[in-house]
């Protein structure tokens, strides 16, 4: 057990997904040639000038109300100056004194436990640009399209006491952002971006230790690997009698371990100062109201809408709403077919699984949740056999087609064929004497046996029900 | 003096700028004097309120959030040393 | 007659009238400025090739009678506005090679009105000066005497006007850069509003006080050119949303009941006596026209220098951090990014702009930022009151453009401070965010031109122009002798 109380707040950058740059016409999708996504702005020429996106105050706006935040009625840019070469114009348009959210909260539940982060503020500010090292040639090459993508920089109070906590609070945040239309928050792209800073103290002491920052963390997992072996290195620190040096540090995943990037003592001076170029911001009452009221249905709001509406119990409903691709899928199957709780089971139960398994993929899924709700319905409704179903959204997920194509073409529905159903069943009851004495002799446990024979040798031609029935009846002759 | 010799290092230093040894000296003498005459604003007594500048705009006045075509790369690209559509850095060292 | 002389609403008629044609014209400046301007180095870039083709085009509007104000019309441009494809150096050995990719906005809408670019004048490096001396290609000469200052930074522009080597000319002005060389050079040059012209392409010094204006042969047609570059841009978030008026419109106009304000401060020991008697004899010209005038008092004009300064060169250190030799410009050698970046700035950038941007640093860095960035802040909005008290009482504002006529080449050299105090005239109207308009009102004993500023409300534009238009109807100018 450790003698150290670890102590984390967090700096958390999310790309928003607005058409244009924050200060510029140009497209601020992800990826794209080099400098194909760039104009003179972005790119710092001489003489150009800054024009701010309304749609990007707007979404700050959004991200502060999700997280409970107080909207300044009047905010302001400020250039923080540095010079690096991902930086065309050598400073970075960001708020200091006058952001547009403060003083929020977001609650996380970490292992049953609810417990409330306090958001400092939250400010807007433009992504830098990309190198990549040529380290052959010594040089590396700028490309300035991601110069210019809005961000906001979100920065909680260090009220963070576990990785765990860390964890559930990004998975939270990432709901939010989602939910709130504002960033689609895909870390292994960079459009979600976290720095840790990390201190520990003995434990029953009132004073927070000297803290580091850790940069460069790219997944859940090399967050919650990052404050593990930091919190280790700064316990080998202090039980050796040594002090943390208030420092940057950088996670190598591969490497799985921390190095400094730079220290305190040449810390860098910013030199923030209003921005010249953009006019501050008064917002009306008015305004900020219709922003708030156009936020859409907010994750807890749609766990409330299952339970409460649907009967689907929470656990499920948490499910579902996990992911928000899954749920505005789940949304759309509902709306096609009103049994919100067998489009539940059978999200959960086959087309999460195939996503776990990798079979699907909800990014690039071939086939949408009304044609999903199709497949539901001829399951409930006896038209389809569930092992047919399986077979049918397999091919939805490798060809895509609806349903009813897939089964037509596949003959793979349910034909209520009693002549058949009876030839087959009664083939079994023959073949099978001893299992059929059994279940006359009491053991009820046969019957499964029989049921999951007949269903192999009908393949769909009869309904479940039609063939319980009969089973039912012939074993009771 | 209003400004000492390690203070002119650290404006070379954020401001990016060398000077040789001579140079130093004659250019902390001149930001000396200069500094001096930015001293006489200390006498004044007012303080500064940015809710009172009256430069600020309606929040409807911003940008409407539309992408437009970007710019040529090699036209961004012509005054500069570059390479697969890309500016050309020296190493950065970290 | 010498057509070079004519004013830009003669050349109109001349052009319309198919007196001269537009390639005619223009060419008749290159011919002036090949014999004049190598005693002057007004211009850094003659573009007379591309003059050609403009004037083609702009030939083909009047022949089809669809000129504007401007049409055929030859202009110079100062060397910090970007012109698509002409090279534009801010007079520094960092830009010596840079071509801009792109138009500035007063640019777009000069072409629009099919002007001809004469070419790109000189100035101070970055528009740091007042003298035209820290250029690093053409320290250019005033035409009333070589020996002398043109004035700055925009004194190119107001040479090669002064000179009859272009019409008129843009310049920009952050702290007196259109006036001062507009008063040295004995024409006359108005520094709009701060956000009447649009900024975007024109290379920053200090982004909260620069403004591009024109610099005319006098207040008429500095109106004919407001007219054409005025207006609010999309590309320019500072670019004020306000109607534009027809600047002309109340040219000509008797000044009878106008109230001009003469504060007490601008007329103090610090101004040579010849600047104040040929600036109070103007005054006493205005009055007899009917003009009232009223004293005032501006006390914040005693910290207006170290304001200034803080704020310009606060702005301008950040400004010019983007000139690190990887993008464009000056690339020195290093084999790591800070070793280039350092050895770019260090050999593309004056010994002046180098200390402005120390200065401004200085202002910023940690520790300081109170007591001298955010004082100058304090500052601006107290002059800011200042005048909008004053205001209250006038309609215009009276004061000397400069402490000095044009001074010697040389005089300035090696004291900054000295060449700080010289702008004590002019800089409060840029704090203020004020439009100024500069224009002689007299000349020494030796023949040097003196001039005379007249401050408006904001945006009131019309109303300084029209006073500047009632004193130079009844003022008889002497060209410079070349």
């Amino acid at each position: 057990m450790s003698a150290y109380y670890p102590t984390m707040g967090l700096e958390v950058h999310a790309e928003l997904l607005t058409n244009s740059k924050v200060f510029c016409t140009c497209s601020a999708e992800f990826g794209g040639a080099p400098n194909s996504r760039c104009c003179p702005v972005c790119s710092g020429l001489p003489g150009t000038l800054p024009v701010l996106n309304r749609r990007a105050v707007e979404y700050i706006i959004k991200a502060g109300y999700v997280m409970n935040c107080d909207i300044s009625r009047f905010t302001k840019w400020d250039r923080k100056n540095y010079f690096y070469p991902d930086l065309p114009k050598a400073y970075q348009i960001s708020q200091m004194p006058r952001p547009v959210c403060l003083a929020g909260t977001v609650n996380i539940n970490v292992n049953g436990e609810e417990k409330v982060i306090r958001i400092n503020r939250i400010h807007l500010e433009e992504d830098a640009g990309k190198l990549v090292h040529d380290d052959v040639n010594r040089i590396s090459l700028a490309d300035y399209n991601r110069c210019g993508i809005p961000l906001i920089e979100i920065v909680t109070e260090p009220d963070f006491h576990s990785a765990d906590e860390v964890i559930a609070f990004m998975e939270k945040i990432r709901l939010l952002l989602q939910y709130a239309g504002i960033c689609d928050c895909k870390m292994e792209q960079g459009s979600i971006r976290c720095d840790v800073n990390i201190s520990i103290a003995p434990k029953g002491s009132d004073e927070l230790g000297t803290r580091t920052e850790m940069k460069n963390l790219n997944s859940l997992k090399a967050i919650a690997k990052a404050i593990e072996i930091e919190i280790e290195r700064q316990e080998e620190i202090l039980d050796n009698g040594e002090k943390v040096i208030q420092q940057t540090r950088r996670f190598n995943e591969a490497l799985g371990e921390t190095t400094a990037m730079r220290s305190k003592e040449d810390a860098q001076d910013y030199r923030y100062f209003p921005d010249p170029d953009i006019p501050p911001i008064i917002f009306t009452e008015e305004e900020l109201e219709a922003i708030r009221l156009s936020i859409p249905e907010l994750p807890e709001q749609r766990v409330e809408r299952y339970v409460s509406e649907y009967g689907i119990n929470k656990k499920d409903a948490d499910i579902i709403v996990g992911d928000k691709r899954i749920c505005d899928f789940f949304d759309e199957a509902i709306s096609e077919y009103n049994n919100p709780k067998a489009v539940a089971n059978y999200v959960i139960g086959e087309l999460m699984r195939r996503i776990n398994l990798g079979e699907a993929d909800m990014d690039n899924l071939r086939f949408g949740g009304r044609e999903f709700a199709q497949l539901v319905e001829y399951m409930q409704t006896d038209k389809v056999s569930q092992a047919n179903a399986k077979t049918i959204l397999r091919e939805m997920i490798e060809n895509g087609g609806t349903p009813k194509e897939i089964a037509d073409r596949g003959d793979l529905w349910i034909k209520e064929d009693n002549d058949l159903l009876a030839k087959t069943v009664d083939e079994i009851i023959a073949n099978n004497p001893k299992a059929a004495e059994q279940y006359r002799g009491g053991d009820q446990k046969v019957f499964g046996f029989f049921m999951g024979q007949a269903n192999k040798a009908l393949k769909g031609a009869a309904s479940p029900k039609a063939i319980q029935e009969y089973i039912r009846k012939k074993l009771s002759e | 003096m209003a400004i000492d010799t390690n203070t002119i290092r650290h404006l070379c230093e954020l401001s990016k700028l060398d000077y040789d040894e001579n140079g130093l000296e004659k250019v902390r003498d001149e930001m000396s004097d200069i500094i001096d005459l930015m001293d006489t604003i200390k006498s004044f007594d007012l303080t500064y309120d940015d809710t009172k500048d009256n430069n600020s705009i309606k929040f409807s006045e911003t940008r409407e959030d539309a992408a437009l075509p970007s710019f040529p790369t090699e036209k961004l690209l012509a005054n500069a040393e570059n390479t697969d559509g890309c500016y050309v850095v020296p190493k950065v060292v970290e | 007659m010498d057509i070079t002389r004519a004013k830009i609403r003669e050349l109109r008629k001349a052009l319309d009238g198919k007196e001269i044609g537009a390639e005619e014209l223009c060419g008749e400046y290159f011919k002036k400025i090949k014999v004049t301007d190598p005693k002057l180095l007004s211009y850094i870039t003659v573009t007379e090739d591309k003059a050609k083709e403009m004037a083609a085009a702009a030939q083909k509007l009047i022949d089809e009678g669809k000129s504007s104000a401007l049409t055929g019309i030859p202009l110079a441009i100062k060397d910090n506005i970007c012109v698509e494809g002409v090279r534009t150096t801010c007079s520094s050995k960092m830009l010596e090679n840079f071509v801009p990719p792109y138009n500035a906005t007063v640019i777009e809408k000069l072409n629009a009105e099919g002007y001809v670019l004469l070419g790109k004048t000189s100035m101070d490096e970055f528009a740091m000066g007042g003298s035209n001396q820290t250029s690093a290609f053409a320290k250019t000469k005033n035409p009333y005497d070589t020996e002398r200052v043109p004035g700055g930074s925009s004194g190119g522009s107001a040479a090669a006007v002064s000179a009859s080597l272009a019409p008129a000319a843009l310049g920009s002005d952050t702290g007196g850069s259109i006036r001062q060389p507009s008063a040295f050079c004995g024409v006359t040059g108005i520094k709009p509003t701060y956000g009447r012209v649009s900024r975007y392409g024109l290379v920053a010094f200090a982004s909260s006080l620069d403004q591009i204006g024109p610099i005319c042969s006098d207040a008429r047609d500095c109106a004919v050119m407001l007219n054409a570059i005025c207006g609010q841009d999309a590309h320019d978030a500072t670019s004020a949303r306000v109607g534009v008026p027809d600047f002309t419109a109340k040219l000509g106009q008797p000044v009878k009941g106008m109230k001009i304000a003469m504060p007490k401060e601008f007329f103090s020991d610090d101004i040579d006596n010849d600047v104040k008697a040929a600036v109070e004899n103007a005054a006493k010209s205005l009055e007899a026209q009917g003009a009232e005038l009223v004293e005032c008092s501006i006390p914040g004009l005693k910290y207006a220098i170290p304001a200034y300064y803080l704020i310009a060169c606060a702005e301008a250190a950040s400004n010019l951090s983007r000139f690190d030799g990887i993008k464009y410009g000056f690339r020195g050698e290093g084999r790591t990014f800070e070793e280039l970046i350092r050895d770019s700035r260090s050999k593309g950038f004056g010994e002046e702009v180098k200390r402005r941007i120390l200065l401004g640093n200085y202002a910023l860095s940690s520790g300081y930022f109170d007591a001298y960035y955010k004082k100058a802040l304090a500052l601006k909005q107290e002059i800011i009151k200042e005048y909008s008290e004053v205001f209250e009482l006038a309609d215009v504002i009276l004061t000397p453009t400069a402490p000095t006529p044009a001074y010697k080449i040389g005089a300035q050299d090696n004291d900054p401070v000295k060449m700080y105090m010289a702008d004590i005239c002019t800089v409060t109207v840029n704090i203020a965010t004020l439009p100024g308009i500069s224009t002689t009102c007299g000349y020494t004993a030796e023949g040097l031109p003196i001039g005379m500023s007249i401050i408006g409300k904001r945006f009131d534009e019309q109303t300084i122009l029209q006073c500047a238009d009632a004193f130079e109807q009844g003022f008889e100018p002497v060209a410079p002798k070349l």
